[in-house]
């Protein structure tokens, strides 16, 4: 390994860890001020009412709204110090580029692919739900399906991007 | 959120915060339809249509002679740093509660974004410029 590729996944793990570190920091602030942690034994009991009243789901979707933009920022300016080697001449980007089609790696782009997916399908629905004043049937229907297309291209990405590890 | 709460005393620095909330609402959302096409685009082109492997010197050197992708490409740039920095801004506004903190965490915001920005302008300038 050289070192610019060392600089690389040291930049990689310290995003992961910052990402961690945020998402503490998130359900911390959350269960002071949100209305508690979950999940809990209480969270059971809240299962078995009526949909409409399972409202939790939007604050759901509204925390991996953040955890994925903290996610996806933290990588993109990861991902602009590896583009900016294209500069100092194509072998300096090639190096560290090479570490893109590990194994490691093909399986980060696929965390990076479903919260790519999830921020942006949550982020046209949150748009929907103010444009067309949905309410919070519409708005939890509209999060079903974000969360199934996110799945579906999610797993349909990940297996184009895994196909050479695989085989 | 209660905005009136959180942002200060007075009427000014309440109404200040509230037309502040207001552009980042906007930016994020204008930006945020428009980073849909271009990241997805960038993603599908880079991963799925052709494999990450094969996305080396060559292939950029080759994307890069093209008006169509330098655009998209620093276009994707500015939108992403606008829609980001206005959502961190709010992120901060959420969970640093102390007003030196908060500047400080604001002012470090606005600087790593200035930096990408520029840094990515000059990778930009240095393709087209050749």
């Amino acid at each position: 390994m050289t070192c610019a590729q060392g600089v690389f996944l040291a930049g990689l793990a310290l995003i992961l860890l910052a990402v961690g570190a945020f998402g503490a920091v998130m359900l911390r602030a959350a269960a002071r001020s949100d209305g508690g942690a979950y999940p809990t034994r209480s969270l059971f009991w809240r299962l078995v009412r009526s949909p409409a009243e399972r409202t939790e789901y939007h604050r759901w979707a509204f925390y991996l709204h953040r955890l994925t933009g903290v996610l996806v920022f933290g990588f993109l300016a990861l991902h602009l110090s590896d583009v900016a080697l294209y500069s100092f001449g194509p072998s300096a980007y090639a190096n560290v580029h090479r570490l893109y089609g590990t194994a490691v790696l093909r399986v980060f782009e696929c965390g990076l692919l479903f919260a790519i997916l999830f921020h942006t399908l949550n982020g046209l629905r949150l748009i929907l739900v103010d444009l067309a004043d949905l309410g919070v049937l519409g708005a939890r229907r509209l999060l079903e399906a974000v969360a199934l297309l996110t799945a579906v291209l999610g797993i349909a990405g990940s297996t184009i991007i895994l196909g050479p590890v695989i085989s | 959120m209660n905005v009136l709460s959180r942002s200060g005393r007075g009427p000014d620095t309440a109404h200040r915060a509230v037309s502040g909330r207001l552009v980042a609402y906007l930016l994020i959302r204008v930006t945020g339809v428009l980073l849909a096409v271009l990241v997805l685009g960038h993603f599908t082109v880079t991963h799925i249509t052709t494999d990450v492997a094969r996305t080396g010197p060559a292939f950029v050197g080759r994307r890069w002679h093209s008006a169509l992708w330098v655009t998209w490409d620093w276009l994707m740039l500015a939108a992403v740093l606008a829609h980001a920095g206005c959502g961190l801004w709010v992120v901060v506004e959420d969970y640093v509660t102390g007003p030196i903190a908060r500047r400080r965490a604001h002012a470090l915001l606005v600087t790593v974004t200035c930096v990408l920005m520029i840094v990515g302008s000059v990778v930009v300038a240095d393709v087209v410029l050749g």
